[in-house]
């Protein structure tokens, strides 16, 4: 029977975590085999080595924790909530007492009071149901009385004001109508057509007086111009005249000078040739 | 690893626990004054990072105070506590993805850096110096642990520096032992040529220090 170890079998038995049996397997296959052992032993080497990364020393964090678990009575929710209430209560009570109240119940009323009740009572005894009754009503019926006064006046005053401003809407549509006559409408279109031709007219004259003074403008300047230019080629043609008389006189002279020297010196002038 | 004072409080909790779980505050506080190393350098040796190793610790601490009355089994506290590290773990790694930062401690050493300063030094003797070189070989080893994946990662850390039995592993993340065992193997398969690559040796080690 052939027995190979797997790797966890390997492993098991280099952390001693292998059961007797099977290490003995494995020390019989490891006599057979002995090159298994070497390479066991190489990963042990491995341990051995890794052995030496050392642990850093470190310290653990404080950690505050309660000593006492249990809760007082003091603290607890139940303890809180039926204080509160009691205290609300007395509050009430308190109140109560202070402002003086009265609670009655009488013929399925429920009155709550905060006042002295004499004065009321004198009051119930000189006021009773019949009396109030009859108050009531003659104050209802003078009352309606002077509402229904008030009511037809108020009415006769808006029919007459109605009636008054609806003839007079009237009257004045049909006065406006009956006078709107063909007449009317003709000379209120030959009004409308004499004026348009006034508008015309006005407008055509003032246009023509304005081309005219413009025309005449046009040609005050035209012969301003003209006199002007005239001016300036008078002047330019006797500033020439004035040159070439002045070139001729200069010509003359040097001439004249170019002849006396030659007259004066004929023989020079001949060695000179 | 020795057994310290605080292990074996640790080891003899039960009755702790079982007073955390009926409300006992006190009992609760004590129960962090003697995990929260063991968490703390859980999330360390996970992260290689001082800060994520706090944040591991102290939101482990809360989760436990609110939860710790709803534990099941006294007996599966110390997975349980452990589930709930290993949660925060992955949650930090998945921001810490979504960040897409990189931590100067992902970074691995330039060129010219191959020869370490724990290597480089031969006096011996010397307390402050050793330590200092005990420091320096704890990061190398911490750097090759980074190199493995998250998986193989936890179950190396749990298994190696948390004692944490297989089958205390598998309840922790909730897989088969199997699975434990040879995420275990393939885990210190890989560290091997780490450390290899490394050229970090038994007897290097043993010279240094």
């Amino acid at each position: 029977m052939s027995y190979k170890p797997d790797d966890g079998t390997l492993m098991a038995y280099l952390y001693g975590e292998l059961n007797d049996n099977e290490k003995e397997m494995l020390e019989k296959y490891f006599a057979q085999h002995p090159k298994e052992r070497e390479k066991l032993k190489l990963l042990g080497d491995v341990r051995n080595i890794m052995s030496h990364a050392q642990d850093k020393e470190v310290i653990a964090p404080p950690v505050f924790a309660g000593t006492d678990n249990s809760r007082s009575l003091w603290q607890s929710g139940y303890f809180k909530i039926s204080l509160g209430i009691a205290a609300s209560i007395l509050f009430l009570l308190m109140a109560g007492k202070i402002l003086g109240p009265e609670i009655s119940y009488s013929k399925g009323e429920l009155r709550i009071s905060f006042a002295n009740k004499p004065a009321q009572k004198e009051k119930e005894n000189l006021l009773n149901e019949e009396k109030i009754k009859e108050l009531i009503a003659s104050s209802l019926a003078s009352n309606n009385e002077t509402q229904k006064s008030i009511r037809e006046g108020d009415q006769k005053k808006l029919m007459q004001t109605w009636v008054d401003m609806n003839s007079k809407k009237i009257d004045m549509l049909t006065q406006s109508a009956s006078q709107a006559s063909q007449k009317q409408v003709q000379s209120f279109v030959a009004g409308l057509q004499e004026q348009n031709l006034k508008l015309m007219k006005d407008y055509f004259q003032m246009n023509a007086t304005e081309q005219k003074k413009y025309m005449e403008n046009l040609l005050v300047d035209f012969s301003q111009y003209l006199q002007e230019q005239r001016k300036q080629d008078l002047q330019l043609v006797q500033s020439k005249m004035n040159y070439f008389e002045k070139n001729n006189s200069q010509f003359r002279q040097e001439t004249e000078q170019i002849l006396t020297s030659l007259i004066s010196n004929p023989v020079k002038n001949k060695n000179n040739y | 690893m020795a057994e310290t004072l605080l292990d074996i409080a640790m080891m003899h909790s039960d009755h702790l626990i079982a007073r955390a779980r009926e409300g006992d505050k006190n009992a609760q506080s004590r129960l962090v004054q003697l995990w929260y190393k063991r968490i703390y350098n859980f999330g360390y040796k996970f992260f290689f990072d001082h800060d994520l190793a706090m944040e591991v610790a102290q939101k482990t601490f809360i989760s436990m105070h609110k939860n710790v009355e709803s534990l099941q089994e006294v007996a599966r506290f110390k997975s349980w506590l452990y589930t709930i590290a290993v949660n925060y773990c992955r949650e930090e790694v998945r921001k810490k993805k979504t960040r897409r930062s990189v931590s100067l401690h992902d970074l691995g050493p330039g060129e010219g850096e191959e020869s370490y300063r724990w290597e480089e030094s031969h006096q011996r003797h010397e307390n402050p110096e050793r330590q200092l070189r005990q420091a320096e070989l704890s990061d190398l080893l911490q750097e090759c642990l980074m190199q493995l994946s998250e998986e193989q990662r936890e179950v190396v850390i749990m298994k190696e520096y948390e004692g944490l039995k297989f089958r205390e592993i598998a309840e922790t993340l909730n897989i088969s032992e199997n699975t434990v065992k040879s995420r275990m193997y393939y885990g210190l398969e890989g560290l091997r040529k780490i450390l290899e690559q490394k050229k970090i040796t038994k007897e290097t080690i043993g010279y240094e220090l």
